[in-house]
């Protein structure tokens, strides 16, 4: 729902939408799904005839541009000292076309990024950009599931500017906070008819109802014994490579390793945060050998129970249902048929 | 927004060996003081090398310096071990929930720790002994491989002296040669020795997690509750803040939720030995 209202509601084609990307550069950086191969990335681009705005799901989730895969904390010094400073990279940007389910995403790691203390690397990012959303007029395609979590497939706050395909190319355009008020207005875009917001109406009724694909994560927990006993983990672990391409895609998963690097003048370095999985056998490794979850079943269980919701991250490390995990698994390990055998224990 | 992975700088001021492969190093922080709780712990920067939470072992009510005791496992520690006094490295922190001794007023108080454990028992240790009064019986049990891995050592003997806190030490195994006065055994041997009325009465516990294993199986035998029985408990761990992941056992995080956990928090998580 737009927080401005009905007359700050306007439709637009892709022309129009061409003027919006032209406004948003002279300010932003505008990302878009850009098609890479055959994925989609977000991608920097110059206007609308770089995207496709009917692309089903990028490689990596918009999230993981404002928590990057791989990122400098601090710069050191070790002669006379040492002597340290933060490096903090941001880049004003405009995410454009981010669907419900990554919108909501995005929504979770604000909150994780803020709890006890503040991630200033994240927030830099994510504070100085804006998000244009795109509601989805069903599923993507046979792997999006976002309807059974309430992550999608409409999206409700959260964002700057939301867009909705009304009709072919033709998109309702709704201003979420000030900023994307503002954008809409230098824009110059048409103001939205009855019959366009009735159409979007129509559109979020009919959406949540195609889809095929169904999981239900509730009580899926730790320490509930039926998920932890359950002979599935031995049956999945059986397959899984521990690869960690699930939650390399996935929009929730945010786990990092720290480490140092030094330059060849052996003075000075940069310490450096990269994602880590659970998935991958040294996370859990402790000194002089141990590892609590040296087995294949206890990581493939971790990550899993962690995206059902039950884990130390909560809610907010928990699936949204974008299908990534499990069409970028090579063991074609599937979250929504695990979920539904285990939903048969619990 | 000030930023949490900024460490703070702190000078070396002086090291003791405690044993072959544990160094104690007493800190003092450049540019402010470190308050802290018994059971607390910082993330220790050796820049180029990296970080390592290391709990802080000094008296809490000492704040013009802290120490750390730290035992060489591997790249920080190892760092850590060549340097002098003099040398500056970075700390951040104090972080974590630590011992409950406010909520342990009134009971007894049974300490049992193992080799490197010690390190986190003993700001509660000192901290108790200065409000003896408000606690009932306290006995600290410790165990060690060898006498030559006893840390703390003239420390503990010389609590034993006062008449505050009974100490019972032991050790896995001695020598022919080597000279001990105390007991020989794993420290779970000691059990049959305490004073502690086991129904009022927390225990304090920390060492390696089959040792913590051993300690809770046969404290929950002579009749302490889960929920008095603490352990303080070891991940693998980078940033200390709640979000690295590391350090998550079940739906804890050891750095937030932790590292003092009450035996009844933690017994239904997995992965872990305890
Ligand atoms: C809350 C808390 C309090 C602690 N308090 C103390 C204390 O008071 N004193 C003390 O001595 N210790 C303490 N520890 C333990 C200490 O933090 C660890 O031993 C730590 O690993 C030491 O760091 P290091 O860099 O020397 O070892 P590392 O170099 O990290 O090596 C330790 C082991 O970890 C593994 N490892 C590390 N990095 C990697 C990697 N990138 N990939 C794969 N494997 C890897 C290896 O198996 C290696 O053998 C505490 C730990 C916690 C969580
Ligand atoms: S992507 Fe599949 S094979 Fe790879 S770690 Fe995840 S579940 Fe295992
Ligand atoms: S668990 Fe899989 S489907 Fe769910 S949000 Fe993560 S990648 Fe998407």
């Amino acid at each position: 729902m737009s927080v401005v209202g009905s007359m700050n509601t306007f439709i637009a084609d892709l022309h129009d939408l061409d003027r919006l990307v032209e406004v948003a550069r002279s300010r932003y950086s505008v990302y878009a799904p850009v098609r890479r191969g055959r994925g989609y990335v977000f991608s920097k681009i110059e206007g609308m005839s770089d995207t496709d705005l009917r692309y089903n799901r990028t490689i990596l989730p918009p999230t993981k541009i404002f928590h990057r895969p791989k990122e400098v904390l601090l710069r050191f010094q070790l002669a006379d000292g040492p002597e340290f400073g933060e490096v903090v990279e941001v880049e004003p940007m405009m995410i454009f076309g981010v669907h419900a389910c990554d919108l909501n995403a995005i929504l979770r790691l604000d909150r994780f990024f803020t709890r006890r203390f503040e991630d200033p690397y994240y927030l830099a990012r994510r504070r100085g950009s804006v998000v244009v959303a795109l509601n989805c007029n069903g599923p993507r395609d046979e792997y999006c599931f976002c309807a059974s979590l309430g992550t999608g497939p409409t999206v409700y706050g959260g964002y700057d500017i939301l867009l909705t395909e009304v009709r072919d190319r033709m998109f309702l355009v709704e201003a979420g906070s000030e900023i994307g008020a503002n954008l809409i207005d230098e824009a110059r875009f048409r103001r939205a008819s009855m019959s366009d917001m009735e159409a979007k109406k129509a559109v979020a009724s009919t959406a949540k109802r195609e889809f095929r694909r169904y999981a239900d994560f509730r009580s899926l927990s730790y320490p509930v014994i039926e998920v932890l006993a359950h002979t599935v983990w031995d049956e999945e672990a059986d397959k899984c490579f521990s690869c960690g391409n699930c939650s390399l895609v996935c929009p929730t998963c945010y786990c990092y390793e720290i480490y140092d690097t030094l330059d060849m003048d052996l003075n000075s370095g940069f310490r450096v945060r990269r994602l880590d999985s659970c998935q991958l056998y040294g996370y859990a490794e402790v000194a002089l050998g141990g590892n609590f979850r040296k087995s294949r079943k206890a990581r493939l269980r971790h990550w899993m129970v962690c995206k059902f919701g039950g884990a130390a991250g909560g809610e907010l490390s928990s699936c949204v249902g974008c299908g990534r995990c499990i069409f970028y698994c090579p063991a074609r390990i599937d979250i929504t048929s695990v979920a539904s055998r285990l939903r048969e224990a619990v | 927004m000030t930023n949490p992975y900024i460490p703070m700088k702190a000078e070396i001021v002086s090291i003791k060996t405690e044993t072959r492969d544990i160094k104690t190093f007493r800190l003092k922080p450049l540019g402010g003081k470190l308050k802290f709780e018994a059971g607390q712990f910082v993330e220790v920067s050796v820049f180029g090398v990296g970080e390592a939470p290391i709990s802080i072992s000094s008296d809490p009510d000492v704040d013009d310096y802290f120490e750390l005791s730290v035992r060489r496992v591997g790249s920080v520690t190892g760092a850590l071990f060549k340097l002098s006094e003099g040398a500056i490295i970075g700390v951040r922190g104090p972080y974590g929930r630590g011992w409950p001794l406010k909520e342990s007023e009134g009971m007894d108080v049974l300490i049992v720790g193992g080799g490197c454990g010690a390190a986190p028992l003993r700001p509660a240790i000192l901290k108790l002994l200065r409000s003896r009064d408000r606690y009932g019986r306290i006995e600290l049990l410790y165990g060690a491989r060898t006498p030559s891995d006893v840390m703390y050592m003239e420390e503990f003997e010389a609590i034993a002296e006062g008449s505050g806190c009974r100490v019972l030490l032991t050790v896995d195994t001695i020598a022919p040669d080597n000279r001990w006065r105390y007991s020989v055994g794993v420290v779970t041997s000691l059990f049959d020795k305490i004073s502690v009325n086991p129904f009022r009465s927390v225990a304090l516990v920390c060492g390696p997690e089959i040792m913590m294993m051993y300690a809770v199986r046969d404290l929950l035998r002579l009749g302490f509750k889960p929920e008095n029985i603490y352990l303080s408990m070891e991940r693998r761990m980078r940033c200390g803040l709640g979000f690295c992941g590391h350090c998550q056992i079940g739906r804890k995080y050891v750095c937030l939720d932790g590292p003092v956990f009450s035996y009844s928090e933690i017994a239904p998580m997995p992965d872990k030995i305890v």
